[in-house]
């Protein structure tokens, strides 16, 4: 393996030790191998010829929620996240990505067809071989025991997608359109929806990016660069042209893609990067747009809640750890649910989701996001809000898990609900 | 380390003895950057298993390194001869807090952080606060008698432990020490094992004195000219008879650093600041605030700022806590001694400081706890240039020469390991360093546990 960018990004690192107490996965694992020193130290063993076994190395690397918590805390402001992202995607140009990734990332998520022919696929299947679970956040399937984990719910998978849903009335790309994103799309339409009537409120004309590929996220963490970049530069091409006022992302995994992640990937002064730059500069969250377009002014007086405090917001890592989007949320449920809302314990702990990692280690997950939510739980929370498609995902599979009472929303939906 | 060796480790550890070149690459290190691999790392999870490592190790003559988070800036956990690292970290139970006795009983392996959070809890206070308190370990705080801000009012770590348990290079477990407020039965072997740097004994349990909680802290940041006349104000604060809870000094090079780094709102002309913390009720804390405001002032401080909220205090604590990143800028390697001089000499050493980097051409950042003589001295290098290095390394040798020729010592809190074995017998001289190994020889005979540390010895060298 050799990489001098990586080598000189890595040497930064002091070994002082600071990421431990932040690390997500360390307190799970306790070895130096989880937090990122000892993934540094792997790496740099690699890059010097010390470690020739790129397996084990890529096994080590992907061994990561990719939290960014310890590049937030580094007292050295190593770039861990992005060392971690770099090493995976040299390993995979020297090892190759697991077969299913490839395809999942390469083949089936760049295109909407295959999309929704994988997804009712899985309607189908989901009813012959699951079992059904009801919980607070609607009907879900757990899988048997052994199969991805054991114990895992997913979600009642729709007939048809939120996009889908629409119909083929196709209008022009307005002043503000909505990157609605697969989960948002595909398993979770209703939240989709939410997301874009509650937009509409604003009076804008509000688009929705219609077959939009994969933000490229899954691929481009699991190293699979190429697959990232078709799914990059499709999505690039179509939005430069559309060149939108405003692009909303519902998922703040989604938007750290298209604001940080995807304008790294491009050498400053390429048209590429151009490009880039371009559409995140006019990206932005859902609640900045809720906040920013009026929306909130036009929300009624919340009613006094029947049970104060019951709502807590979930700060996801990427849109609130690295994006720092914190603040918008918070000031937009109190004007949407009012005295309902009240600071979640926990409100930081990161949700265990990872992406990857929840495939990857299912177990270890779910440990994480089973305390995530008992803490949550445990300080009076009875409706746990969040804006990214990953944290929902995971919570609403631990909420599951641990109390089937305990709901997880979208902030859209309690924005629906307040406009209705 | 010997097949059988391993293999009667396994078989006492089963998965928790990690032999991969991964887990042995992540415990070669610690904060020095210094890499040397071990052969195996082992996580025991209770006294027992490592009295039986221990054994392991006399019969198969092994090396065994203790390591609580691999923080430490003097290389006291890094396995120099190979062998096994023993990881104590999953040894990490606080097993009691007895606020009527005011003691705690913590496993080696608790982080002291998470100690002073619980002990806060029953509105008591632990006050050992190396800068590393969020991660380091209470077992390596012990090893290395860590030290911090606070010592200049509280002490250091030796001065809250209260008894140990430990397991000794024989492979016996003694416990040493007493939980009562006073104890004179024999030698003071727990005042031993403190600062040995794991290599009399591995400490399993240890009790650890607490005192009440102090009411209010009130923190003041104040801004000055130059070295001296900021030296002259530690000096001031003493003659006015107040004990500050943390007082730390950052010189010229510090601030600079910072200032090419992130906007900080500083007057013209400052050179030198003062970070001063006064702990106790609250009105001794504000009483002991305006001694030190004037005392500050009457050395010519051209501003002095206070707080007492915790928000006020972040920003005024903002300056001290931003050198650490901001140092990168001045060189990619730092060599970080932690010599203390007599607090009445603090000026002198700022000025030998100063004119030691300009005569060996590589630039010195000094910050550290005024309070009690501790000057952290950070010679940052390229790295990569060989002549600078070695004029590095000259200067490191003047400033602990230059440091003794003070009155003073040269590690105050970071420990010997390895890095300043070498210097060792200048400060504690030839008879010293001979009782010291004696005293080895008898709680470890066969030399197992951390070899190659605190004295000199010429095989050492890394991997």
């Amino acid at each position: 393996m050799k990489n001098d960018a990586l080598k000189e990004m890595a040497g930064l690192c002091a070994k002082c030790g600071t990421c431990r107490t932040v690390c997500t996965l360390y307190p799970h694992r306790k070895t130096e191998n989880a937090a990122a020193r000892g993934k540094v130290l792997i790496l740099e063993s690699a890059l010097s010829g010390e470690n020739a076994d790129p397996s084990a190395v890529q096994e080590a690397m992907a061994d990561c929620l990719l939290c960014g918590r310890c590049e937030r805390i580094c007292p050295n402001l190593v770039l861990y996240e992005e060392i971690v992202m770099k090493a995976r995607a040299d390993l995979a140009d020297e090892v190759g990505v697991p077969a299913w990734k490839s395809v999942l990332f390469g083949k089936v998520m760049p295109s909407d067809p295959a999309m929704r022919v994988l997804r009712k696929a899985g309607a189908a299947a989901e009813r012959l071989f699951l079992k059904k679970v009801p919980t607070g956040s609607g009907l879900h399937y757990r899988f048997p025991l052994g199969f991805l984990g054991g114990g895992r719910t997913v979600p009642k998978l729709p007939a048809k997608g939120f996009i889908e849903s629409l119909g083929k009335r196709e209008g022009s790309f307005g002043e503000a359109m909505l990157f609605v994103g697969c989960v948002f799309d595909h398993l979770y339409p209703d939240v989709g929806r939410a997301a874009y009537e509650t937009m509409k409120a604003s009076g804008k004309a509000v688009s929705v990016f219609r077959g939009a590929a994969c933000c490229g996220l899954p691929a481009l963490v699991s190293g699979d660069r190429k697959s990232a970049l078709e799914n990059i530069e499709a999505n690039l091409r179509r939005l430069r042209e559309a060149a939108p006022p405003a692009i909303v992302f519902p998922c703040g995994s989604c938007l750290l893609m298209f604001k940080r992640n995807i304008p790294m990937l491009f050498p400053e002064g390429t048209p590429p990067h151009e490009d880039a730059a371009f559409v995140a500069g006019r990206s932005t969250d859902y609640a900045s747009f809720i906040l920013d377009s009026g929306v909130v002014d036009r929300l009624p007086d919340p009613p006094p809640a029947e049970r104060p405090g019951e709502i807590g917001y979930h700060d996801s890592c990427h849109l609130t750890g690295t994006l720092g989007k914190g603040p918008e949320a918070r000031r937009v449920l109190e004007k949407a649910v009012g005295g309902a809302f009240r600071e979640m314990e926990g409100a930081d702990l990161c949700c265990g989701y990872g992406g990857t990692f929840n495939i990857r280690d299912y177990p270890t997950s779910a440990r994480i996001g089973e305390n995530k939510v008992s803490v949550a739980a445990r300080g009076g929370t009875r409706i746990i809000s969040a804006a990214c498609s990953g944290c929902v995902l995971q919570m609403r599979d631990m909420a599951a898990r641990t109390d089937p009472s305990l709901r997880v929303v979208h902030i859209a939906e309690l924005v629906r609900r307040a406009l209705s | 380390m010997e097949t059988s060796a391993l293999s009667a480790l396994g078989e006492l550890l089963g998965k928790r003895l990690h032999t991969s070149l991964e887990t042995r690459t992540c415990y070669a290190i610690d904060a020095t950057r210094k890499k040397f691999l071990p052969d195996a790392v082992a996580f025991p999870e209770n006294a027992e298993e490592v009295r039986r490592i221990v054994g392991l190790a006399n019969l198969h003559r092994f090396p065994v390194v203790p390591r609580g988070a691999g923080t430490g800036f003097s290389g006291g956990s890094l396995p120099v001869h190979g062998g096994l690292v023993l990881s104590l970290e999953r040894m990490d139970r606080i097993l009691a807090i007895d606020a009527a006795n005011l003691y705690a009983v913590v496993e080696p392996g608790v982080v002291t952080g998470t100690l002073k959070d619980a002990v806060r809890k029953a509105g008591l206070f632990y006050p050992p606060d190396p800068a590393s308190l969020n991660f380091s370990t209470v077992g390596g705080n012990i090893a290395e008698c860590a030290g911090g801000m606070c010592a200049v009012k509280y002490g250091v770590t030796r001065d809250y432990v209260l008894a140990l348990e430990a397991v000794l290079g024989t492979g016996e477990l003694v416990r040493t020490g007493v939980i009562t407020m006073k104890g004179v039965v024999g030698y003071d072997l727990t005042r031993m094992l403190v600062g040995s740097e794991g290599t009399l004994g591995i400490v399993t349990k240890a009790t650890l004195r607490l005192i009440p909680h102090p009411e209010t802290v009130t923190t003041l940041l104040a801004l000055f000219p130059d070295n001296r006349r900021s030296a002259d104000a530690v000096n001031a604060i003493v003659a006015a008879r107040v004990t500050p809870s943390a007082m730390e000094m950052m010189d010229r090079t510090a601030i600079d650093c910072v200032r090419e780094t992130i906007p900080v709102d500083l007057p013209e002309g400052t050179r030198s600041a003062l970070l001063i913390e006064v702990d106790g009720g609250e009105l001794s804390a504000a009483r002991d605030a305006d001694r030190l405001e004037e005392a500050c002032r009457s050395c010519g401080a051209i501003e002095v700022r206070r707080a007492s909220d915790a928000r006020g205090r972040d920003e005024l604590w903002k300056l001290r806590r931003s050198i650490s990143p901001a140092l990168r800028r001045v060189g990619a390697v730092k060599m970080n001694e932690d010599v203390v001089v007599p607090r009445s000499r603090l000026a002198d050493m700022f000025d030998f400081l100063a004119d030691l980097s300009a005569r060996k051409r590589v630039t010195i950042v000094n910050f550290g706890h005024a309070g009690d003589g501790n000057v952290h001295v950070n010679i940052m290098i390229s790295g990569t240039d060989l002549e600078e290095y070695r004029r590095a390394e000259e200067a490191v040798e003047e400033v602990f020469r230059g440091t003794l020729a003070f009155g003073g010592t040269i590690t105050g809190e970071h420990g010997v390991g390895i890095v300043k074995a070498p210097f060792l017998e200048m400060e504690v001289g030839p008879a010293g360093v001979s009782v010291m190994k004696r005293l080895k020889e008898c709680f470890d005979p066969n030399g197992i546990l951390n070899p190659g540390k605190i004295f000199m010895e010429e095989k050492a060298g890394p991997a």
